[in-house]
């Protein structure tokens, strides 16, 4: 259950925080030509964590679907605001509740750091018990609540995790998603990097990432396992939302394709609205105890 | 049964009515089967079939919501087994009002939170382990073997709450209500042990020509025998803690046994008294996780702490089953706990708690020597001044959290204890089917021992809506 909640955390997290300090909050930064790889990366991850917004509400799916093709589904209400807080050392605060019915109940709430070697806080309502419990923070290479996600892919990877070489800049051929069949990115214009771990040995060797030139958003990466060998792949759709005369780029669908079992993740976004003047008291232990079902 | 059938009715029928973001209705069937495997003579003890439904109104957004939750169940169980029939009218079907198991409005403006209505609130950090969790009265008719939400009872109550900064919270419980805490009677599996020791006495002297009378003594139905509890939830740097408060009635009595008249042998007459007393609870707990880089890192540290001002602790011969006198002690209970991750994705969480009477022995009261032991309310054995409790879980995924295993290992220091491993397997959705395992062993007189012809397997299928 625990790890339940923590991928759909990740999944808020997606538009949540990584580390780029340099770059400042509640803007939109997006590539600029003679930019170097790191400053690309930078704003990946700040786009990958949507740190350009103040606030978040959405709705979300999941599928679960193995090899087989037998679809699991689970349903999610969340909600983010951003704080960027540097007296508190606090980056940004999730709320994930659980609305398909196995799950219903099921509530979360994390405080992400701006320290990047801080782990999250986390508290989760657990309806078996009608309580709330603090839940430690998963390891970096587990299995993100069983979907086909890491828990750093989602939540934990900053930017200083890795080191990054520019291989090359092409027009994407197009990545057709299995979830909806579309075609998507092709001939995007976009930046091929090659992410390697700083942590060694590692469960990857390296990733081989996708950028946006238009956005920032890293679109699509290829995982490959300590012998080169590629075992995953990781598609994010983003489609820009304008508020307040900004762009936001936000991520709408996710499809992760574990190459070694056929198992994939899909990963659906909906009634996404943005700054809608949450107020930080939302995000407290007191909003699970309030939890109903 | 006929108010659950005319609440389940309604909500049925409203749901189509209002079937828009005002009312959210929720529910599931579910099937409970269990088999008592000590010499692999696979009684069935349970084939519990249980319907639950549960609807939100909100009459005023989020800031005026009604809530409530029906469950019916019956235990076919104790039809097909004549063993099991004496306890048949307690164990086969749902009692009184407990079909209601939440009805509440909830109201939530700024500062000021209010629940009022049915309800259950749980306090503490510990799992599975009942310190500061005793603002409701518990069903043991299972033992602790349910959900904690299943074993909590219900009670009509006040709960405010008031946020005077961001991430404190002032609760204040106001809760007229009075339900004793149950358990299983004479003929289930999970009777305990002091109950059939009193039962078996009781026979014996009826069987004599002795007379027993039976008090009860429940709390008045006055203002003053009203519970109050207070909470106060604040962060420390890292650290959640909380300060609690709760003054009113224990939940639980056991009987305390006189001899009224005659020398004990035949014609005697016996006087049994079981009264609720009042005790209060002072209690903290914490939880800290370990974020920063460092040895600690990822470690979940929680805690709690009571002192049970006041507690009915039971006095008497515990050879033969007799408690003889009520003493009101000043006991503690306290415990800590850690959580982490280990490996990739096994969970680890243990804890360790004691138990800690006041006294060893009660010696001021002028009973004989024999009759002065505190005595473990479950058994009527001795019971520990210290009571060392351990538990060990360890919890992990596969198939992309299809399948979940899990053991968790309860034991005391004296080689008494209960594992429980599981696993839980999400056929579909909405589909989920638990198979398990109950091994109970130790002293008959100790809690967990008690059952240790009891061992069971068991399986879950929960079909949610």
């Amino acid at each position: 259950m625990k790890k339940l909640f923590l991928l759909f955390l990740g999944l808020a997290l997606i538009s949540g925080y990584a580390l780029a300090e340099e770059l400042e909050y509640f803007q939109v930064h997006t590539p600029q030509a003679g930019m170097n790889v790191d400053e690309v990366m930078q704003i990946e991850n700040f786009v990958k964590y949507t740190k350009f917004c103040h606030d978040t509400k959405m709705s979300g799916k999941a599928y679960f679907i193995d090899k087989s093709g037998f679809v699991r589904e689970k349903e999610t209400a969340r909600m983010r605001i951003t704080l960027g807080r540097k007296s508190d050392d606090m980056a940004y605060k999730d709320i994930v509740m659980f609305t398909s019915p196995q799950v219903k109940g099921l509530a979360a709430l994390t405080w992400t750091y701006m320290d990047p070697k801080r782990q999250n806080d986390s508290w989760l309502w657990i309806p078996s018990l009608r309580k709330i419990r603090k839940i430690s923070a998963a390891n970096n290479d587990d299995s993100f609540m069983g979907s086909d996600f890491s828990v750093e892919d989602i939540t934990t990877r900053r930017f200083e995790d890795e080191t990054y070489t520019l291989l090359k800049e092409e027009n994407f051929p197009g990545y057709t998603c299995e979830f909806d069949k579309q075609t998507y990115y092709k001939d995007a214009p976009s930046y091929v990097i090659e992410c390697r771990p700083k942590k060694s040995p590692w469960y990857y060797s390296k990733r081989i990432l996708w950028v946006d030139k238009n956005t920032g958003g890293g679109f699509y990466e290829e995982k490959y396992d300590p012998k080169d060998k590629m075992f995953m792949t990781i598609f994010k759709k983003f489609e820009i939302f304008k508020v307040n005369g900004k762009d936001y780029p936000t991520q709408v669908i996710l499809e992760g394709k574990d190459l070694r079992t056929g198992h994939r993740t899909v990963i659906v976004n909906d009634n996404i609205k943005f700054d809608q003047g949450l107020s930080e008291e939302l995000f407290s232990e007191r909003t699970l105890m309030q939890t109903r079902w | 049964m006929r108010s659950f059938l005319a609440i389940l009715i309604a909500l049925l029928l409203v749901s189509p009515v209002y079937a828009n973001d005002k009312l959210t209705l929720s529910g599931y069937l579910k099937n409970e089967t269990s088999l008592r495997i000590n010499h692999l003579n696979g009684d069935l003890t349970k084939e519990k079939n249980i319907v639950e439904l549960s609807g939100e109104y909100k009459i005023k957004g989020d800031e005026l919501v009604f809530f409530t939750r029906a469950r019916y169940w019956y235990d076919a169980a104790y039809d097909a087994r004549a063993k099991l029939d004496p306890a048949q009218h307690y164990m086969g079907h749902v009692q009184r009002t407990d079909w209601l198991r939440d009805c509440y409005l909830d109201y939530n403006k700024d500062a000021w939170f209010l629940r009022l209505g049915k309800q259950q609130v749980a306090w503490g950090q510990a799992d599975g382990i009942a310190i500061l969790d005793r603002v409701n009265p518990v069903d043991l008719s299972e033992y602790w073997l349910p959900d904690l939400q299943d074993i909590r009872i219900p009670l009509w109550m006040a709960n405010i709450n008031y946020t005077p900064k961001l991430n404190s919270n002032l609760q204040f419980l106001f809760i007229p209500d009075f339900e004793q805490s149950t358990s299983a009677p004479i003929g289930a599996p999970f009777t305990f042990y002091s109950y059939t020791r009193y039962d078996n006495w009781r026979k014996a002297q009826l069987a004599m020509g002795s007379t027993v009378d039976e008090n009860i003594y429940f709390p008045g139905k006055k203002l003053e025998n009203s519970t109050f509890g207070l909470q106060w939830s604040d962060r420390i740097g890292d650290m959640d803690y909380t300060l609690n408060y709760l003054y009113g009635f224990y939940y639980s009595a056991r009987n305390t046994t006189i001899l009224a008249a005659g020398s004990g042998g035949p014609l005697s007459s016996w006087k049994v008294d079981r009264a609720f007393k009042r005790y209060q609870m002072y209690g903290a707990s914490f939880n800290k996780s370990f974020t920063n880089s460092g040895p600690m890192q990822g470690i979940t540290l929680r805690g709690d702490f009571a002192l049970y001002k006041d507690e009915p602790t039971y006095i008497g011969d515990p050879t033969i089953a007799s408690a003889k006198r009520i003493a009101r002690w000043d006991n503690v209970f306290w415990l800590i706990g850690a959580d982490r991750y280990i490996f990739t994705k096994y969970m680890l969480s243990m804890q360790f708690s004691q138990y800690i009477l006041e006294h060893a022995k009660e010696k001021s009261k002028g009973l004989p020597a024999a009759q002065q032991y505190p005595m473990n309310a479950y058994t009527y054995g001795y019971a520990d001044q210290v009571e060392n409790i351990f538990t060990i879980k360890l919890s992990t995924q596969f198939m992309n959290e299809r399948l979940r295993p899990e053991v968790l290992w309860s034991f005391t220091d004296d080689n008494n204890g209960r594992l429980s491993p599981k696993v839980n397997f999400e056929i579909m959705d909405n589909l989920v089917l638990t198979l398990g395992i109950h091994y109970f062993y130790g002293n008959l007189y100790d809690s967990n021992g008690q059952f240790r012809d009891e061992n069971q397997f068991y399986t879950n299928l929960k079909f949610s809506f």
